[in-house]
């Protein structure tokens, strides 16, 4: 693979938070590349660390959290590599990023616009921030988005508030945000989590519509299976703060081997499954995320554990080209035995 | 907007009602008949039964006294304040002469406890954890444990006795006018009447600028790659103001009120003054007008308060 492919590589990335006395690894050592123009899906239960990676991308970590080591690096329309992980959190290099390059949407959008402001000055905000451009001509440049993100009367909707929108509306002016100066990294941290059933359809095919008119690559995160197969080109599982398998859409939904993966599987329901069919539940809950392990993180809720998981770390073993997993079972000599 | 200032000004007006019903009929309840109230009770003892029946038909303190609100209402309408039982004096003279005193002092208090007290909170929670942070809480703990007079009398020892900087009181030097010779009286009882306001606005500023801070639109700001003082100062430092335009609001009557202690410390001629000498002589005509004028004063300053509120917060203007 070249490095052209490439538009942000995460490598070894260690994020800590401090929590009292305590430090917590919430992020502890995730290797990942985003393809140009493809999306990447991150999925894991509540707490694994995957808003937290995507946090640290951005640089946006609450003030107790830091990135401990490994580094990530974005490399630019021309081909010129940034070392994210070396600038100051809201240094100028940074913040040129933020927004220009890399752009972010939120969990809630509830909460994630300023109430005193109109939805108009606060996409003009960003637009202005990046680029050069006359008050008339952003102004059309925003409204123009705006229709195209199905959002009625652009131009009166230009001048509301944020109270005078619904959940969606927000979300799609979160959007409009997170678009307006053409990033190349779009990160949608649970964009369709606090909304209805129905808007979550229409949020999702709204960002798969701007990634193919305008070629943006997406990190996407969820911990919904559903969404990962609709819109996912490669799909990162996390549990723990770490990468646990990693791999194409296809290949981690028809060849799924961490048992962790196989688990989340079954967990989910599938259109057309027996409906007396019982859900599998992955028995136990998460451990705190301050727990020291001596072993393998996920082996005591493993069904295909072994005496060995728990006082072994697992290595990560490419079993397929693009296609790793994080598990002893596939560690060399170890694929007969499991 | 404009709609919101005129429902705003037109509310002001059953308000204004229900305070002079509250007014009236609470001093109605004292001790002694009407005719008692309108003078000195030296003089009141000295007339005649027939006098006394004479004088009540003659100012028709007959009448029920819901009659004689309506009447007492009437006049104000029409500027006539009444005159004052002790000194016989012109009640609407007496206010003309005082009121822009006390106003002017009041205004400058609020402005100067709102400038300070929203720019220390604002820094102090900016620079959290560090030297400005813990300089201003401190002096904001003394502002609020403190009584206001005793900063009065501390201010009058150091800046007055010992420096010999400023005047102890009084209002202007004899035979002097205008807006500068007036400053330097101005100076001790202005701040000594900010102070506690600055202090609560001081820490309620600070609790809520960490609050907004902590808010998902500050990350979104900051995805913007604005820098951090714009993300503060534009973005959090407005909300932040919200609730503390409520601080203010609840504070007033108390900077209002506070004012009369204030005056008294420094022989200020306002109508606080005025009104604790009206107290003190049972004068009750000067004591409604006083206490009414008071009233106004906080229901107009809130008022004004409110609709800077709806100026900064969109979402309150369609309420």
């Amino acid at each position: 693979m070249q490095e052209n492919d490439h538009i942000l590589r995460v490598q070894d990335l260690k994020t800590d938070f401090k929590v009292g006395r305590r430090t917590v690894h919430a992020v502890n050592g995730v290797t990942f590349d985003v393809r140009r123009g493809k999306t990447l899906c991150i999925v894991g239960e509540s707490g694994c660390g995957k808003s937290v990676t995507a946090h640290s991308i951005m640089q946006l970590l609450p003030p107790n959290g830091t990135i401990a080591g490994g580094t990530i690096s974005y490399y630019t329309r021309d081909g010129a590599c940034e070392i994210l992980s070396n600038y100051k959190r809201s240094g100028p290099r940074m913040r040129a990023i933020r927004g220009k390059e890399i752009s972010m949407i939120f969990q809630d959008p509830m909460s994630t616009l300023n109430p005193v402001y109109t939805v108009g000055s606060q996409i003009m905000e960003m637009l202005k921030k990046h680029e050069k451009v006359s008050k008339a001509e952003g102004k059309a440049r925003i409204i123009r988005l705006l229709g195209e993100l199905g959002i009625p009367n652009p131009e009166i909707r230009y001048d509301q508030y944020p109270h005078e929108f619904s959940g969606g509306m927000k979300q799609r002016i979160m959007i409009a945000i997170a678009m307006i100066c053409n990033p190349t990294l779009l990160i949608a941290d649970e964009p369709t989590t606090a909304l209805d059933v129905t808007i979550q359809a229409q949020i999702l095919d709204l960002i798969r519509k701007m990634q193919e008119s305008y070629g943006t690559s997406v990190i996407l995160i969820t911990h919904n299976m559903g969404i990962v197969v609709e819109i996912a080109d490669d799909v990162a599982v996390m549990y723990m703060g770490r990468i646990v398998e990693f791999g194409s859409v296809q290949q981690i939904f028809s060849h799924p081997v961490h048992p962790y993966t196989r688990a989340l599987m079954r967990s989910v329901p599938v259109l057309g499954m027996n409906k007396d069919q019982e859900l599998a539940v992955i028995e136990g809950t998460t451990p705190d995320a301050s727990t020291v392990f001596t072993g393998c993180e996920f082996a005591e809720r493993c069904e295909c554990a072994r005496p060995e998981c728990f006082h072994r770390f697992p290595k990560d073993t490419e079993i397929e080209a693009g296609h790793r997993v994080r598990c002893l079972l596939y560690e060399e000599g170890g694929e007969e035995n499991g | 907007m404009f709609k919101y200032i005129l429902r705003k000004l037109l509310a002001l007006i059953p308000k204004l009602l229900v305070m002079s019903v509250i007014l009236f009929f609470a001093l109605e309840l004292l001790p002694g008949d009407a005719l008692s109230r309108t003078m000195p009770p030296d003089q009141y003892q000295a007339l005649s039964e027939a006098q006394k029946v004479a004088a009540r038909e003659a100012l028709g303190l007959n009448a029920p006294p819901v009659i004689r609100y309506f009447r007492w209402l009437n006049q104000i309408f029409h500027g006539d304040f009444g005159y004052s039982a002790s000194t016989g004096q012109n009640i609407g003279t007496m206010l003309a002469g005082r009121l822009p005193y006390t106003i002017e002092l009041s205004f400058y208090g609020l402005l100067l406890a709102t400038a300070v007290g929203l720019l220390l909170g604002f820094l102090s929670a900016v620079m959290k954890n560090t030297i400005v942070d813990y300089f201003c809480t401190t002096i904001s703990v003394f502002g609020i444990s403190l009584p206001e007079f005793f900063f009065g009398i501390v201010f009058i020892i150091l800046f007055s006795v010992q420096l010999k900087w400023l005047p102890s009181g009084g209002r202007m030097p004899v035979g002097a006018h205008g807006f500068f010779s007036r400053v330097p009286y101005l100076v001790l009882p202005v701040m000594t009447m900010a102070i506690s306001l600055t202090a609560a606005l001081v820490r309620y500023t600070k609790n809520s600028m960490m609050d907004v801070m902590g808010k998902d639109y500050i990350k979104t700001a900051r995805s913007k790659g604005l820098r951090e003082t714009t993300v503060s100062f534009k973005h959090a430092f407005r909300n932040s103001l919200i609730p503390t335009m409520t601080l203010i609001v609840m504070r007033l009557p108390r900077l209002v009120g506070g004012s009369a202690v204030i005056e008294m410390v420094f022989n200020y001629p306002g109508i606080g003054n005025m009104a604790l000498t009206a107290v003190n002589a049972g004068d009750i005509p000067v004591v409604m007008i006083t206490t009414m004028t008071t009233g106004v004063m906080v229901l107009l300053s809130s008022t004004l308060v409110d609709i800077v509120t709806a100026m900064l917060d969109p979402r309150i203007r369609l309420g």
